[in-house]
């Protein structure tokens, strides 16, 4: 469990998820189509390529409270658009080192190629996330940036006497 | 279709009542009823309900009846059904055993051969009721030197786990003595439990009550825990399906091979030894356990055919649509039973195709087939015409130095 | 009319019947739209997308003055077009509107109505705050080349291509093999009116190589695909036949004359159940009548020391070309249309039917060509020891409705295998056996047909074959032994053991072997099962997601001859209505640059798959050619000083999805 974590009985893990418009999408599609069931923790938002999807996005989602990121695109060679996944996947390594720095299991920005005809695939992917978020718990990165935003207030705090003094002798 | 890990899991502690909360459990209802399992049963022309039929009556609640016949008795744990079935339903590995150990507990009088090897198994832990003080006997014939591990509990590479056939049955002990040549060449660091070995549970629940196997299971396990190794390795099939699929459910988590792979493997340190040629004409016999169970096909003949001179032939039945002996889910104690209802051995049955291809050499990698079909191969007059060879027998044979 | 200004935001749920109010709770997600900043009309319907539903959100955004639409209901890829054009019929610019997708990602997969109508909230939040930051934007028009490109010359090819140029359309038709025809060709009668297939399938063929719109490319492949609806440029291999098709007349004495007196190799047509020359037709009624060298035989291509009887011959003509090459043609057409056919299950791979093995086990489709008068034994049943069998076995579903191999029903099976129960009854008397699971004769007259078959005194067992093994060994003399059908009769309850002289494995339809390569040279996508992918099973079962690509026949999925010819015409329907539109409106979510905040760093320049990107060299900014750019947005995301932007998904509009999404209200 993440040591951030106050997971109380009723939480349930949020994930944004960024799915490709022909793909990834069209399986999530598909998957209601043919009625499977999966767990209710995703939110879509479509992308016309996962070639699209900023890392700043996925930050975003995570400074403003997902618990994961769910990305999904076409199968390598199948982009739509030529290979936008690939492009993608470059950013998704940098990506994952970045969240490691920022103290993100790694586990939290999930990767999925997803083609058109694998409905299945879509909820056997989202069901898997979310137990695997319900065992880290919650992130909690808002309040995270918050204790650290309270900290270095007190820090500034701490070291304004002297800086204060400091200007005083300079000026 | 093979076992995995997670039908694995399922398998164990499915009861009928709960047989639909597991998903491997609910592929049963996606039975089109097209009889494969029942046309591909060796014993499914016996059978008032083959397991096409178990599914209609489960389905109708009618499975009272089902038990109350004797149809499960028939079953011989071939894992034929469930490999040809074009629904993938796990017929051999959950469906039948709640079966049969429903029929066989309604049985109006137990089988006296199967009673009695289940007793053996009980009282000797072997269920040819031999002393568990003279379990390692045979060792003292072995040309070889054998480690036993209550004597001597140093870690070891390869745990062998010889089984009762080979360590009591006189042609099962041959084997043994010749897989123990064979681990000698391969440089194996080996050692056996010796007469602190009991039978692994065969079949487990397609053989008898699942108390007794639990009981075994029980039992090998605590005497496994004794020692440090790096891996099983198991000589009969149906102590290496037992340890491959059952024990795991219990915790057990070692890894296991089955003699037949954990040879084939090295097979070039001994291909050095391989210099006598055989000029045999050899037809296998695939183990239900090792072939449809475990997909070990090619390793078998891979270790025949190293063997220089040796020709293969193949039956009519083979590989994944091999027959079976007849002697697996207690099918070994149950020939009697099946006589007095006029059904033919299937060794007989299995012995006349080996006779077909005109071979000489019938090779097997299963214990029980040697008596199975040594016997049988005496049924059909062949005495002379036709040798049952172990594939370790073969190998040292042509090691030519014995 | 009102998109600036006061933001105005008109929302919209679908009860869509039960299927999404069944499990979202919609008043409370109508309710909870009201209450977000900026709605100021928040509405519930039965059906949005009916008429009155779209004149519900005409009405209002002229009589609220609405600026901005957002729809809660299904997926986009299904109605954000419907909605776009009813918020353009109340006057607004039609991409003012956003949709929120609570059906396929809501109502449809979960079963928590409490939790799924908590989803919907959510997601109509995040619309609600990015629809604030779309603005009006107009589509672009491109123009679309008038001809067409069907790949695959079988009889669903071959009706696309003869609608199409009916239509006065240029058709340029392309198959593999060095006749068209396809399966269809190989087939002795159709089921279920018996007629034979060679009657009513050679008019077809020989209108296709007379028609003057279309141009007939056989022995030959498409091999590279370039440019997109409207424009596609398609490169064509055109392999060397060694003939000269301009100046053959398809008099084939060059075939008599060959030095191989008989046939040598195993004929493909025949499926190797006879012997072809190194030259040679595929069969009779081949289209072109045009031979072909198999240079892999002929003594001249090996060896070049032949006596070249057949150029001799061919004197007058000269039509022999030993030097061709393959040839690459690159031609520009506006739509595909894609009915490369299918593949049959190989049976070898069921170990336990002894095909190959065992002389007398035949595919079904050894067994047309076995019944077929223009066959290898000129329509004559016969074991290849000579023999007429007295007892025939058919086994239904090889390979089909199969866990362990393709599990679809391959649906021409059951008729396919009464038609040969019926045919191989009418030549031999044998006694016939077919052995089935579930007998399925759904379709116009296939019923009756059934009906008719089984009167005939067919065997009809309910039961998949378990077993095939020999009764007795071969003889001595070459005689061919029965072999034993094992399978149990599921209505009696006994197996039967059949012995038969003959069995015919009714193999089941699965997609072509290279069906990967094509999908990916197309960029189209395949079902679970391989087969290619229809852009929706019921409304555009001939349309693929790549626009200007079509389908039809087997390729998509099993079918017989009259759906197949039926998907044909309507695959060509949809090609004309985009050639005859003239022009394609393209979606206008084209990237854009913002030439104050480009570094001219170029960076996004290799990233453009399409070469969109190019770079001013007298302001050193990149610009994008906004026909060009597809909308992938790979080089928005990838520009480091943010200064590409793409329409409809603006990084504010993304952001404040994101916001939407996280931010409780």
């Amino acid at each position: 469990m993440d040591p951030h974590a106050q997971a109380s009985a009723d939480w349930r893990p949020r994930i944004v998820a960024f799915f490709c418009n022909w793909c990834t999408y069209t399986a999530a599609d598909l998957a209601g189509v043919s009625r499977l069931k999966y767990a209710p923790n995703t939110r879509v938002i479509r992308v016309m390529c996962s070639g699209r999807i900023d890392p700043q996005f996925v930050l975003d989602a995570f400074t403003r409270g997902a618990d994961g990121v769910l990305i999904g695109g076409c199968h390598p060679g199948d982009c739509h658009y030529s290979e936008g996944n690939m492009k993608l996947l470059r950013r998704v390594h940098l990506l994952r080192r970045l969240l490691g720095d920022m103290g993100i299991d790694e586990q939290r920005l999930r990767l999925e190629w997803i083609s058109a005809a694998e409905g299945e695939k879509v909820k056997t992917v989202v069901n898997d996330m979310v137990a695997t978020l319900q065992k880290l718990g919650p992130l909690a990165f808002p309040e995270r940036a918050a204790a650290w935003d309270l900290e270095m207030d007190e820090f500034e705090r701490a070291l304004a006497p002297a800086a204060a003094l400091e200007e005083v002798t300079h000026g | 279709m093979l076992a995995t890990e997670e039908a694995v899991e399922q398998m164990w502690g499915v009861t009928l009542d709960r047989l639909y909360d597991s998903e491997e459990g609910r592929r049963i209802l996606s039975c089109i009823q097209c009889g494969t399992c029942a046309g591909t049963c060796p014993h499914g022309e016996h059978m008032q309900y083959p397991p096409r039929r178990i599914i209609t009556m489960l389905k109708a609640g009618l499975i009272e009846e089902v038990f109350a016949s004797d149809s499960l008795v028939m079953c011989v744990n071939c894992y034929a059904c469930q490999s040809k079935c074009p629904r993938n339903i796990r017929l051999t590995e959950i469906l039948l055993p709640l079966v049969k150990e429903q029929t066989i507990v309604r049985l109006p009088q137990m089988p006296p051969e199967l009673q009695k090897a289940v007793e053996n198994s009980y009282r000797y832990g072997n269920s040819q009721g031999e002393s568990a003080r003279k379990r390692a006997l045979w060792t003292k014939t072995a040309t070889v030197p054998i480690r036993i591990l209550a004597d001597d509990p140093r870690p070891v590479d390869a745990l062998w786990f010889v089984e009762s056939d080979l360590a009591f049955h006189p042609r099962g002990q041959d084997v043994a003595r010749a897989t123990a040549r064979v681990f000698d060449a391969l440089g194996a660091d080996f050692a056996i439990l010796g007469n602190e070995e009991r039978t692994a549970g065969d079949c487990g629940r397609l053989s008898w009550e699942p108390g007794l196997s639990e009981a075994l299971i029980d039992y090998t396990m605590s005497i496994l825990k004794k020692y440090e190794f790096r891996r099983i390795v198991v000589s009969d099939p149906h102590a290496f399906d037992a340890f491959k699929y059952r024990y795991p459910m219990f915790g057990f988590d070692e890894t296991v091979e089955s003699t037949v792979s954990y040879v084939h493997r090295d097979l070039e340190k001994i291909r050095p030894r391989l210099k006598k040629r055989l000029e045999y004409t050899v037809t296998y016999h695939d183990s239900c356990c090792l072939g449809r169970h475990n997909k070990l096909f090619e390793e078998p003949r891979e270790l025949l055919l190293a063997i220089p001179g040796i020709r293969l032939v193949e039956m009519v039945h083979t590989r994944e649509n091999g027959l079976c002996c007849g002697g697996g889910g207690g099918g070994m104690w149950l020939d009697t039973y099946y006589k007095a209802r006029g059904i033919e051995r299937l060794s007989d049955r299995r012995v006349r195709e080996a006779l077909d291809t005109g071979a000489d050499v019938l090779a097997i990698a299963c214990p029980y087939e040697i008596s199975r079909f040594e016997d049988a191969v005496k049924v059909a007059g062949a005495e002379g015409r036709l040798r049952v060879r172990d594939i370790m027998e073969l190998l040292v044979e042509s090691f030519g130095d014995a | 009319m009102n998109s600036n200004g006061a933001i105005r935001i008109g929302f919209y749920i679908c009860h869509c019947g039960t299927n999404i109010a069944g499990v979202i709770d919609v008043d409370a997600v109508a309710a909870y739209a009201a209450s977000l900043p900026g709605v100021v009309l928040s509405r519930d319907y039965k059906y949005m997308c009916s008429d009155p539903g779209q004149d519900l959100i005409a009405q209002d955004i002229r009589e609220q003055g609405l600026n901005r639409i957002v729809v809660a209901s299904c997926s986009p890829l299904l109605h954000e077009r419907t909605f776009r054009g009813a918020v353009e019929r109340g006057g607004l610019n039609p991409f003012l509107v956003h949709m929120v997708n609570i059906r396929e990602h809501g109502s449809w997969v979960h079963e928590d109505g409490g939790l799924a109508t908590t989803k919907a909230m959510d997601l109509v939040r995040a619309a609600v705050r990015r629809v604030v930051h779309h603005i009006p934007l107009e589509r672009s028009r491109v123009p679309v080349h008038p001809d067409v490109l069907v790949v695959g010359g079988g009889i669903a090819g071959i009706h696309a291509a003869l609608t199409l140029a009916a239509a006065g359309k240029k058709v340029t038709l392309v198959e593999r093999e060095p006749s068209i025809g396809g399966h269809m060709a190989q087939f002795d009668k159709t089921f279920p009116t018996l007629d034979c297939a060679a009657c009513i399938l050679t008019p077809k063929m020989t209108a296709v190589k007379a028609h003057p719109n279309i141009t007939l490319w056989t022995y030959s492949e498409v091999t590279a695909v370039k440019g997109s609806v409207g424009n596609f440029t398609v490169t064509v291999k055109r392999k060397p036949r060694y003939i000269r098709e301009d100046l053959c007349v398809g008099c084939l004495e060059c075939i008599d004359a060959c030095i191989y007196k008989d046939g040598k190799f195993a004929d493909e047509f025949n499926l190797g159940l006879s012997k072809r020359k190194p030259i040679y037709v595929p069969f009779p009624q081949a289209v072109p009548a045009v031979p072909v060298v198999d240079p892999e035989h002929c003594v001249h291509l090996k060896t070049g020391k032949c006596k070249d009887l057949c150029v001799q011959i061919c004197a007058e003509r000269n039509a022999f070309d030993f030097d061709q090459q393959p040839e690459f043609i690159d031609i520009t057409v506006g739509a595909v249309i894609l009915a490369t056919g299918f593949t049959t299950f190989d049976a070898k791979r069921i170990p336990y039917y002894g095909y190959g093995v065992y002389p007398n086990v035949y595919t079904a489709l050894e067994a047309e060509r076995l019944v077929n008068a223009s066959g290898p034994t000129g329509g004559e049943i016969v074991l290849p020891d000579g023999r007429a069998p007295a007892s025939v076995a058919i086994v239904h579903c090889v390979g089909s409705r199969d866990a362990d191999y393709n599990r679809w029903c391959s649906r021409v099976c059951c008729m396919y295998s009464l038609k040969l129960a019926h045919l191989i009854q009418e030549h031999t008397k044998a006694e016939i056996y077919n052995f089935y699971i579930d007998m399925r004769s759904a379709g116009k007259s296939m019923e009756e047909f059934y009906n008719r078959v089984s009167e005939e005194g067919v065997h009809l067992i309910r039961g998949r074959v378990a077993d095939i093994y020999p009764e007795t060994a071969n003889g001595k003399d070459g005689h061919i032994g029965r072999v034993i059908v094992q399978a149990e009769d599921t209505l009696i309850g006994r197996i039967r053991k059949i012995p038969v002289d003959m069995v015919i494995l009714s193999v089941g339809l699965q997609p072509q072997d290279d069906a990967e390569d094509v999908r990916r040279m197309f960029n189209i996508s395949c079902s679970a099962g391989g087969f290619f992918l229809e852009r929706h099973p019921k409304l555009a079962p001939v349309n693929t997601f790549t626009d200007g690509i079509y389908l039809a026949g087997a390729c998509q999925g099993p079918k017989d001859i009259p759906d197949a010819v039926a998907q044909a015409g309507a695959a060509a329907a949809e090609a004309l209505a985009l050639i005859d539109a003239g022009f394609v409106e393209l979606e206008p979510n084209t990237a854009y640059v913002m030439e104050e905040e480009c570094s001219g760093c170029k960076s996004c320049i290799p990233l453009c798959p399409y070469s969109a990107i190019s770079f001013a060299e007298d302001v050193l900014k990149a610009t994008i050619n906004a026909v060009l750019c597809k909308g992938c947005g790979t080089c928005v995301a990838s520009c480091p000083s943010a200064s590409i932007r793409q329409h409809l998904f603006e990084d504010a509009q993304i952001f404040s999805e994101i916001e939407g999404l996280l931010t409780h209200a």
